[in-house]
């Protein structure tokens, strides 16, 4: 072994030392003590292998060994009467009390459900529009193909109030978000993709699945050569955002008189893998009553009236339109069995969101 | 509508079953909301009759019977009180099946039994007694199959019928809907062939031809006669209860039959007889079926004899001219009125009926003179001596065919389908295509098609109808699921990512969100001490409950305070955000809120190291503090006239800018009191959002908070203690001593009063930090500062230093 060895290995002793020291905890500073300047340790050791140098190295090697044999038994008495004491076995807790109850506050099913819609609607470049409640009957039916003195307006039972438009027609509470629709075709040039969420009132009584005032989701795109198959494409991107990657969405005839062609839409199940699982669960499946779809939209192309209402060609300019009711998905999505709970307020239901 | 499966069957060949119906409605756009068996199902049940009644000889409560049931004479085992020597009833042998299932052989108590005596119930039949045995009449023959003696079995569906589809609106509709569709051969109801003259007994006039487009008449006579029982079946089957009179019954069938609503007049009361089709005069009034007093207006649309209306036309028939049990002799009315007329006139009157349901939604233009000789068809048909006597047609405004010009290319790109021309021609079956010199179309020409839409059809004025026609008829699953979109960019509201951010810093604060109705009732008006002259009002409310728009939104979240304090919660931390409405001068407001209140213990669960108190006027400042000092914090001054509800003298301003930001404190103690809240400290705020919307709408980069840098050296604080004059506050002590140079923050760190102080006297401690952003500070420079602080404090407040 020559100097520079030696001195190596000295460099060697004295990192593994520190890092031991920073690991140990009180029981493990006696092994460290034996390990590194015991009778045995790799420091006494070293030192004793001086007897073979040259008396002129011996002295210089030998001073740095002792020195840094003093530095280590002062680390360790450092440690020994400080830090050392630190007993990591025992805890000054019972780890098991509570912590401190930091006030907790909840955001509403309603507004956690909205939230996930808008953001699946934003991630397929659908920009969010808002409108007022009070509505006047042009923007809620006439616009929309319910011209007056159609049945069709029976299909959605109207609050009226006591005030009245330009027109001296009364006021009303708009019955659909659709009307935003209207507002926003007629306010800004298209190409045009909105979406609007929001509160919608019919006059119906309230029970487990009904409710005089709602929520409802609307979506409209109003560009060039827009087709059914777009609207299918957006509702199931849509959809595989919300119920993952497997969902399906499915087309049926249904009418509303804004759109046409239009369409009832319904998802898979996810709940019993739409059939995918065994025949016995997907029966049983309390979502989807067995068939294997949830209906939760309504959609279509835009009724070419409604594109003229808003001083477009509906040759030129083409859409698409859908909504939904978003109790619909908050129910499904929080496992919410009645729609009296909204209103409801119960803390006790809201803190768990 | 309530379609009976065997009633609709008549019309179609080889009809589909129960479940293959229903799949190939809901593929049309039917929907079905309920399928409800009815009549009888069971079999290898016969009539049979009792012949000797003996006790069980090892059970008290049955009986042993001999049965003749045609085929031999059985020994059974009956449980039932009410048999007896001699009745007739449905006797099951072994193998038959009932409503619960086959029935075997038994043993009963150590005695076979080989069949057995049914109850109703056992027979799956509903609206009997079936606490006994069913007796059946005495003159039903031994040995018959009781199946015979009861409807046969059948299945009525509830189907919706959207508006668009309303040409289905009848038996005969929904079935040549579904032989167009799925090719299926249509038999149409076969009409009296006769001929008569078309005048001569009742003279018909159209006076307002485009309220009335066609008027088919036809004279009946000696037509009295009992109605059919499967006449009697179907109606009952469908909702309607038959009268037992043909005249009466009759004109419902046609209408659920055809679609085509049809009124009879007794031709005696008819004075004339004639019939003016016209409107109503001023003043004139008629008494309706139901026997109101009706008074009509000058829009409506009546019939009318020679001198009155004898029905509003399309909704009611009048009192005076109603086919009766007597009537003998009819005028069957089959007309076509205008659909916007009828609906006005039954919503002005409030009445409705099938018949107004119908002529609303539009009817075909080419049917009325088919369903009135439908009609007399069925009467020739069930009273064998009637006559038809005139068959009018009067009919000014003559149909004309819808002509619309499409092409296949024109029908994909709607549907976004690559469906060849020849599949798409072939599924538009229900309109016609117009032959170009009487040629079928030829696709090489690849011209467009013209299609002259068939009259019942009234829902097809354009090609996207037609569109949908042909993906009706296709099925809509050949729509794909394929997008060429462009990418477009997507932004958000400013009010919506106003509200989602306060919402979320709410939450974060431990507030829960609430929603409340937006109806609120007068009681919560008073309660709440609002002005109920701003209320915009329902016109049409539910209950009075909710009679009005809410003006504010404290009505609503102090509604969530009692429930849940109701519920045993002890804290109670709400917000919520929705509009209110208030009306203005010339029309009205809808603005955006966010209000919530605080209440109750704070935290709102037990710690075990203590420390909880209640949530008070600082706790619900702080929030208002932390939550908002993003946007740069609110400004807080003491509200000069804050809304009724809040304590006038507990009750700060918000202010952003120079805007009002909206008010938080105590809440008026009376509006407490007033929502059974008792003497509860509750602590509420509002704000408006525009205030935060309009803050927000610079681009994010403009209004994105900028950081200040902050000093390399140390920061020095030092408290200082002082006494002075329990009348000056906080924020004039502040105010005088913030400016002091080197200062970075001054803060109130403790607040006494009481017995070593001195009456009025308060001691307020207050913590100064100072820093430097060049060098260290020297403690004979903070003495200065300190010392300069306390000399202002001891001039402008009398402050001592506290010993």
């Amino acid at each position: 072994m020559n100097q520079a060895d030696w001195k190596n290995k000295l460099a060697l002793i004295r990192d593994g030392f520190l890092s031991g020291l920073a690991k140990t905890d009180a029981a493990g500073l006696a092994e460290l003590e034996t390990r590194h300047l015991g009778r045995k340790g790799d420091l006494t050791l070293l030192l004793r292998e001086l007897k073979d140098f040259p008396i002129e190295e011996r002295k210089v090697l030998g001073a740095l060994g002792n020195a840094l044999k003093e530095e280590l038994a002062a680390k360790l008495d450092e440690r020994k009467a400080g830090a050392g004491a630190v007993d990591l076995k025992k805890s000054q807790f019972d780890l098991t009390m509570a912590g401190y109850p930091f006030p907790k506050g909840s955001l509403h099913p309603l507004t956690l459900t909205i939230n996930k819609m808008y953001d699946g609607f934003q991630k397929l470049g659908f920009t969010i529009a808002e409108g007022p409640l009070i509505e006047e009957d042009y923007f809620n039916f006439e616009a929309l193909n319910f011209p007056p003195d159609h049945p069709a307006r029976d299909m959605q039972d109207t609050f009226y109030v006591d005030l009245k438009d330009a027109s001296g027609k009364d006021l009303l509470l708009r019955t659909h978000t659709s009307p935003v629709q209207i507002r926003t075709m007629k306010s800004l040039r298209p190409p045009l993709r909105t979406v609007s969420a929001g509160r919608v009132f019919r006059s119906e009584a309230v029970d487990a699945s009904h409710s005089f005032a709602f929520h409802q989701l609307e979506g409209f795109c109003l560009d060039r050569n827009i087709t059914m198959a777009d609207l299918k494409w957006t509702l199931e991107a849509f959809m595989q955002d919300l119920f993952g990657s497997s969902a399906k969405i499915a087309f049926s005839p249904s009418f509303f008189p804004f759109v046409e062609p239009g369409a009832q839409v319904a998802v898979s199940c996810v709940f019993c893998g739409s059939g995918a699982g065994p025949e016995q669960s997907r029966r049983a499946c309390p979502v989807c009553k067995g068939t294997g779809w949830i209906e939760l939209l309504g959609a279509g192309v835009i009724h070419p009236n409604v594109i003229k209402a808003c001083g477009y060609d509906p040759i030129d300019w083409s859409g698409f339109a859908f909504g939904a009711g978003i109790e619909r998905f908050a129910m499904l999505l929080y496992g919410i069995k009645d729609m009296r709970m909204f209103y409801e307020n119960d803390l006790r239901i809201l803190k768990q969101l | 509508m309530k379609i009976l499966h065997s009633w609709l069957t008549d019309y179609i060949d080889a009809p589909p079953g129960v479940e293959d119906l229903v799949a190939k409605l809901t593929r049309l756009g039917f929907n079905i909301e309920e399928i409800k068996k009815t009549g009888v199902s069971f079999t290898g049940v016969s009539v049979g009759q009792i012949l000797k009644i003996e006790k069980h000889p090892n059970a008290d409560k049955l009986s042993l019977c001999e049965v003749n049931d045609g085929a031999g004479v059985m020994r059974v085992v009956c449980g039932a009180k009410n048999i007896a020597v001699g009745q007739k009833i449905p006797f099951a042998r072994a193998g038959a099946e009932l409503s619960e299932g086959v029935l075997k052989k038994a043993r009963i108590r150590g005695v076979d039994s080989e069949g057995m005596i049914c109850s109703a119930a056992e027979l799956g039949l509903e609206g009997y007694d079936s606490s006994g045995i069913l007796v059946l009449p005495d003159s039903a023959p031994v040995g018959v199959d009781a199946k015979t003696l009861f409807p046969k079995a059948d299945h009525v569906f509830e189907v919706e019928i959207t508006p668009n589809l309303a040409y289905c609106l009848s038996h005969y509709a929904l079935a040549r809907e579904l032989s167009v569709f799925y090719g299926l051969a249509l038999k149409k109801p076969a009409v009296c062939e006769t001929s008569a003259p078309d005048k001569g007994i009742a003279g018909i006039t159209i006076e307002a031809p485009e309220l009335c487009r066609r008027y088919a008449g036809v004279v009946v006579r000696n037509a009295a006669a009992a109605t059919p029982d499967w006449m009697a079946a179907r109606l009952r089957a469908v909702g309607v209860n038959p009268k037992g009179t043909l005249l009466i019954d009759v004109s419902n069938y046609v209408m659920y039959e055809l679609g085509q609503p049809i009124h009879c007049f007794d031709l005696h009361n008819l004075s004339g007889p004639e019939i003016r089709v016209r409107t109503a005069f001023p003043g004139e009034t008629m008494k309706t079926l139901d026997s109101q007093d009706l008074k009509l207006s000058e829009d409506m649309l009546v019939i009318a004899d020679k001198s009155v209306p004898v029905a509003l036309a399309g909704v009611m028939g009048g009192m005076g001219s109603a086919v009766s049990d007597s009537t003998k002799d009819i005028l069957i009315e089959s007309a076509c009125f205008a659909p916007a007329s009828i609906r006005r006139t039954s919503k002005k009157t409030g009445l409705k009926s099938e018949s107004s349901y119908r002529f609303e939604r539009g009817i075909d233009p080419e049917l009325q003179l088919y369903a009135a000789l439908r009609l007399a068809r069925l009467v020739l048909d069930c009273a064998p001596g009637a006559k038809v006597e005139q068959i009018t047609d009067n009919y000014p405004l003559k149909h004309v065919p819808v002509t619309i010009e499409v092409s296949a290319e024109r029908i994909n790109a709607i549907l976004g389908t690559k469906i060849p021309e020849k599949d798409i021609f072939s599924c538009l079956k229900a309109i016609q295509p117009e032959l170009s010199d009487g040629k079928p179309f030829d696709f090489a020409q690849g011209k467009p098609w013209r299609f002259s839409v068939p009259g019942y059809r009234r829902d097809i004025e354009s090609i996207w109808d037609i569109a949908e026609e042909a993906a009706r008829y296709i099925g809509y699953d050949a729509i794909p699921s394929a997008s060429k979109m462009p990418m477009m960019r997507a932004s958000t509201a400013p009010s919506f990512e106003v509200a989602a951010e306060l919402k979320g810093r709410l939450a974060g604060l431990g507030f829960s969100e609430v929603y409340n109705y937006d109806f609120i009732s007068l009681k919560d008006f008073r309660n709440c001490l609002l002005n109920e002259e701003e209320a915009v009002s329902l016109k049409n409310p539910l209950s009075a409950e909710f009679q009005f728009l809410r003006t504010a939104m404290v009505a609503g979240v102090l509604k969530t305070l009692s429930y849940n304090l109701n519920r045993g919660r002890n804290s109670v931390s709400v917000f919520e955000v929705g509009n209110i409405f208030k009306k203005t001068k010339n029309s009205h407001s809808e603005e955006t809120m966010c209000a919530g209140l605080m209440f109750g213990a704070f935290p709102d669960s037990e710690f075990w190291r203590g420390g909880g108190a209640s949530a008070d006027f600082y706790h619900l400042k702080g929030v208002m503090n932390s939550g908002f000092s993003g946007c740069g914090g609110f400004r807080f001054e003491k509200a000069k006239e804050p809304p009724a509800y809040f304590h006038p003298g507990a009750c700060l301003e918000m202010r952003l800018g120079n805007a009002h930001a909206g008010y938080l404190g105590l809440l008026n103690p009376m509006v407490a009191r007033n929502s059974d809240l008792k003497d509860n400290q509750i602590y509420y705020f509002e704000l408006p959002l525009k205030v935060l919307v309009a803050a927000h709408e610079p681009e994010f980069w403009q209004r994105a908070p900028q950081v200040k840098a902050v000093s390399a050296f140390p920061n020095i604080w030092r408290d200082l203690s002082v006494v002075l004059e329990d009348k000056f506050e906080w924020a004039e002590i502040e105010a005088a001593i913030a400016k002091a140079p080197d200062l970075s923050s001054v803060k109130l760190v403790d607040v006494y009063k009481g017995k070593n102080i001195g009456e009025n006297l308060k001691s307020v401690t207050i913590r100064f930090t100072f820093s430097s952003m060049e060098k260290t500070l020297t403690d004979a420079e903070i003495n200065a500062h300190i010392n300069a602080i306390l000399l202002k404090l001891s001039l402008n407040f009398g402050a001592k230093l506290r010993a």
